[in-house]
């Protein structure tokens, strides 16, 4: 279970978040640590092999901070656009991290002119793709939001609508066409012939 | 908001749903009249949407091996805690007495139901939170048949809901065991002993299979042994929840997005790794149960799961559906000898030995239990089941080495899936394969979604009913494979008659069973009931891969004669139709040639004629690089393919260079009788047309002697000395349409032309 302290601390920025939009950023710090945290036990617990699901990670983060706390749909939706965006960070991270080490062996630094898509490694791949979110953020917030939630969070075209107060068939709609959009600026970036 | 992507996305929703390549550029020119850049930008929106959703999934499937990597930052005593905070706790009508162990997916309890009934119970908390209602929702979808299910060897699933936090659970039947394998190991079983385990834990699955229920995750974690009277029994848990918890990735719009995977990679079958593939059936659960022997045998997986799970999803789907596993007594090669020799004692043996029992038929039973096409794996866990009981009985086995003939076509087919994810220099290679393979393809993407689509109507309407009666058509066969292997042909042929073939799926041993009693039919001249047993082959045979061409094309050599020996235009037609849209892509000279003179038995028209060309050049190719001094038996080969040759040319309307061919095919040695006859038929046919009358009913009087004499005499399946009796029937239809030209031209006329 979270320190009560950890439970403290997130009671009282959903509680802000009702009055101030901004202070998501500070909700995604804990839910991020919580994430990492829930990672690590759940890493020790797992028989050797088993697959781990980064949006299980999600529902199970969610599950273990409001364990029969009752929070109105509001916070939960707080709660996922949040943890969509921690684990985002988590999964960036991480590429990172473990692109800076293979560079080394590359010998040369792996920018996006230079991939081709169908060769990237996984870690490219979500380098790339964040890349191009960011370009989408820029131009079209909403759409990158659909695919915060939907990529990252792994939720479901009901979920996503009740967060944004939209249809789902909307989601459905927005979602294809980022996709098609993402894919479309990474060819685009890495150049013909990809 | 930026106007731009807005307007964009409306035209790309709008442009979405058209089919048709036009529709769509008229509708563009049309909306995007006077901007070109947009124009541009939406049209290469569309062409990436094609690609995106294969793309974000396989960067999902990342996710879950990336997700086993954040790192820890906080202490590790935090799971001890966690785990054991359910205990006392109660759960609908279940209180939970102690924590028993836990899964990839849960946590199992042993837990006590006070009412109605005061029992002990097996109670397993699913980890995955949100989905509970569709998890619960699916299982009361399965409840009736798992209800149905009552075997010694399977534990019963009793309940299922949800607690108080929101995760779904199951309640299952209290079994005190433990894992198979340990028990294997620690008991020290011979294989005979765990062979005999086995073979109980495959009537078990098929008893579930029966009542139309799958499992789905067979591993030996979900086999627990226990001691009845001191007699180990292996009982199957775990029926039913894999399908619950699985459901979320076949949600249609969850499903292109969330590369979630549930299951245990080492055991999953190729076809459940794909995940795309909504169409898994029992084949599926035999994999898996062959999995499991290979394990029982050697205590170690076909494919490592440690280096499965840490090669990501995407290698790891690809291991599956294309590597070889090595063979049982292979792989006891590759352990060091510290390791070969636990692996021995703990089956009782000296480690010299335990290599030499798994060679052979332990080791084709694995490996056919493990075929990657699921069409080559035993049709039933009781046909696994049956050829295990044969090795113990020292009998012979069903499953034998693959031929050298298959291994090589399954080389070629590797190189085309290369060719398909991009490498462009392959289609310089295979010269003229372009069109075909492309529309091959397309042709195989259409029918999958069709399949697909089907399916998911199918499951609607008659949900696990229509499994139910698959399998037991399954059986079916396979008792007629029985049945035929016995002799007992005629009891074979009737009970095959109850059978209806549309429940029938590509399957190897199908097509081998209704081959028997279809030429068996024809050997006692009932050429209508040879033709319907001939038509279920045809049906079962229906390959996807242009690596399997050359066994469907050379069932149409008998199978297309008979349809229209039978009078079955219509069914002959159609397989026409099928058979070149599927395999008109084969590179293999055999299937080619067997392709076209299937679909030009009867005058073919241009919708038939147009997809010649690739088969063309894939026959002259191999015609012209035999070489008649090589001494081998190229020469049968080579007549029939000059024969196609002069056939193609002469439905084409081009006479001269059809007898051209057939002055080629006459020269050749030792030519088999029935391409004979066909030769000198099709070149009276020639001759009519170029009005030669005279040579031609010369030409047609030596045919027809020839296919007279052959079929007064009692009629055999012949070889390839003889002519096979396919080509006789080939040859009288021939005659037959020779005769009908000749009737144009009255007796009276020979001299006169002379």
């Amino acid at each position: 279970m979270p320190s009560n302290e950890a439970k403290d601390e997130i009671t009282r920025v959903l509680q802000a978040i009702k009055q101030h939009e901004e202070v998501s950023e500070q909700m995604m710090v804990q839910v991020y640590q919580e994430l990492r945290q829930l990672a690590a036990v759940r890493m020790a617990r797992e028989a050797a092999g088993q697959t781990l699901q980064a949006t299980a990670l999600v529902h199970e983060a969610w599950l273990r901070l409001f364990n029969g706390n009752p929070v109105g749909w509001q916070n939960r939706a707080h709660f996922y656009a949040a943890a969509a965006q921690a684990m985002r960070r988590i999964l960036i991270e991480r590429a990172r991290r473990k692109m800076s080490l293979k560079r080394g062996e590359r010998a040369e630094h792996v920018s996006i002119e230079q991939v081709d898509i169908s060769q990237t490694l996984p870690d490219e791949r979500v380098l790339l793709i964040n890349e191009a979110l960011e370009q989408l953020q820029r131009k079209d917030s909403e759409l990158a939001r659909v695919v915060v939630l939907k990529f990252f969070g792994g939720l479901t075209n009901a979920e996503v609508a009740e967060i944004l107060g939209v249809t789902e068939r909307t989601v459905h709609n927005k979602w294809v066409f980022a996709k098609a959009w993402l894919l479309e600026n990474i060819c685009e970036a890495a150049g013909p012939g990809s | 908001m930026d106007t731009e992507t807005t307007r964009e996305q409306e035209l790309f929703d709008a442009a979405l749903p058209m089919a048709d390549a036009g529709e769509r550029d008229a509708f563009l020119d049309r909306a995007c009249d006077g901007d070109p850049g947009l124009r541009a930008r939406v049209a290469k929106l569309l062409a990436a949407h094609n690609h995106s959703d294969r793309f974000f999934q396989s960067c999902l499937s990342d996710f879950a091996a990336a997700a086993q990597e954040i790192p820890a930052t906080s202490d590790s005593d935090a799971h001890q805690k966690y785990s054991m905070e359910m205990v006392g706790a109660r759960v609908g009508r279940y209180k939970l007495l102690k924590q028993l162990g836990e899964g990839g997916c849960g946590m199992v309890y042993l837990a006590e139901q006070e009412e109605p009934v005061r029992r002990r119970v097996a109670l397993k908390v699913i980890k995955l939170g949100m989905d509970t209602q569709n998890v619960i929702a699916r299982f009361d979808a399965e409840r009736q048949a798992l209800a149905l299910m009552d075997h010694p060897n399977i534990a019963r699933v009793l309940d299922a809901g949800a607690t108080e936090t929101g995760r779904p659970y199951f309640v299952m039947e209290l079994v005190d065991g433990i894992k198979i394998t340990k028990y294997c190991d620690d008991n020290r079983l011979t294989t005979i002993q765990r062979l005999n385990l086995f073979v109980q834990v495959c009537q078990a699955i098929q008893h579930a299979h029966q009542k139309g229920v799958l499992h789905r995750d067979i591993k030996p974690s979900n086999i627990l042994v226990t001691l009845h009277d001191g007699v180990p029994v292996p009982k199957v848990i775990d029926f039913g929840i894999a399908k619950a918890i699985e459901g979320r990735l076949t949600d249609d719009t969850a499903c292109t997005f969330d590369g979630q995977l549930i299951g245990t990679p080492a055991y999953m079958s190729p076809e459940q790794a794909e995940m795309r593939n909504l169409d898994v059936d029992t084949r599926s659960d035999i994999y898996s149960l062959g999995v499991l022997l290979y394990e029982l045998l050697t205590s170690r997986t076909p494919f490592d799961q440690k280096k499965l799970v840490s090669a990501g999803l995407e290698e790891m789907r690809r291991t599956l559906r294309e590597d070889e596993p090595q063979r049982p007594s292979v792989l006891l090669t590759s352990l060091t000898n510290m390791d070969l020799t636990i692996v021995a004692a703990q089956r009782r043996v000296e480690s010299s030995k335990l290599n030499k029992s798994l060679k052979g038929e332990l080791d084709w039973i694995v490996m056919k239990a493990l075929e990657k096409d699921r069409r080559r794996r035993y049709e039933t866990a009781n046909a696994l089941a049956m050829d295990i009981r044969r090795f113990l009985n020292s009998e012979p086995v069903l499953a034998c080495p693959p031929s050298r003939v298959y291994r090589l076509q399954k080389l070629v087919w590797r190189n085309k899936v290369v060719f398909a994810s991009g490498a462009m220099v392959l289609i310089t290679l295979m010269v003229g394969l372009g069109f075909s393979t492309l529309f091959y393809f397309k042709e195989r993407e259409g029918r999958l979604e069709q399949a697909r689509l089907r399916q998911m109507a199918e499951e609607a309407q008659a949900g696990e009913g229509q499994l139910q009666r698959e399998v037991e058509a399954r059986e079916q066969v396979t008792q007629a494979g029985v049945l035929l292997s016995h002799g007992a042909i005629e009891q074979a042929d009737a009970l095959v008659d109850s059978i209806p073939a549309s429940l029938l799926s590509p399957s190897g041993e199908a097509a081998t069973v209704f081959r028997s009693l279809g030429d068996w039919n024809m050997l006692q001249g009932r050429w209508q009931k040879a033709a319907g047993r001939y038509a279920v082959v045809v049906q079962v045979n229906q390959v996807d891969r242009a690596e399997l061409s050359a066994v469907a094309t050379a069932d149409l050599l008998v199978a297309q004669p008979l349809f229209i020996e039978a009078g079955n235009i219509a069914a002959y037609e159609r397989t026409r139709k099928m058979a070149l849209a599927r395999l008109v892509g084969t590179p293999f000279p055999a299937a080619a040639e067997q392709l076209t003179k299937t679909s030009l038995l009867l005058p073919a028209d241009e919708s038939v004629l147009k997809l010649m060309p690739p088969l063309e050049q894939v026959i002259v190719k191999s015609v012209t690089d035999y070489d008649p001094k090589k001494n081998d038996n190229s020469w049968i080969l080579a007549t029939w393919r000059t024969f196609a040759l002069a056939l193609l040319e002469y439905r084409r309307g081009d006479f001269t260079a059809s007898m051209t061919w057939l002055e080629k095919c006459s020269a050749y040695p030792d030519q088999t009788p029935s391409c004979v006859a066909s030769v000198h038929i099709l070149r009276s046919m020639n001759q009519f047309q170029l009005d030669d009358v005279s040579h031609a009913k010369a030409q047609l009087q030596t045919g027809q002697e020839a296919v007279e004499r052959h079929f007064r005499d009692k009629l055999d399946l012949g070889d390839n000395k003889t002519g096979r009796l396919g080509g006789w029937i080939m040859a009288r239809i021939f005659l037959g349409e020779a005769q009908d030209i000749s009737k144009a031209y009255p007796a009276v006329e020979d001299d006169a032309i002379q």
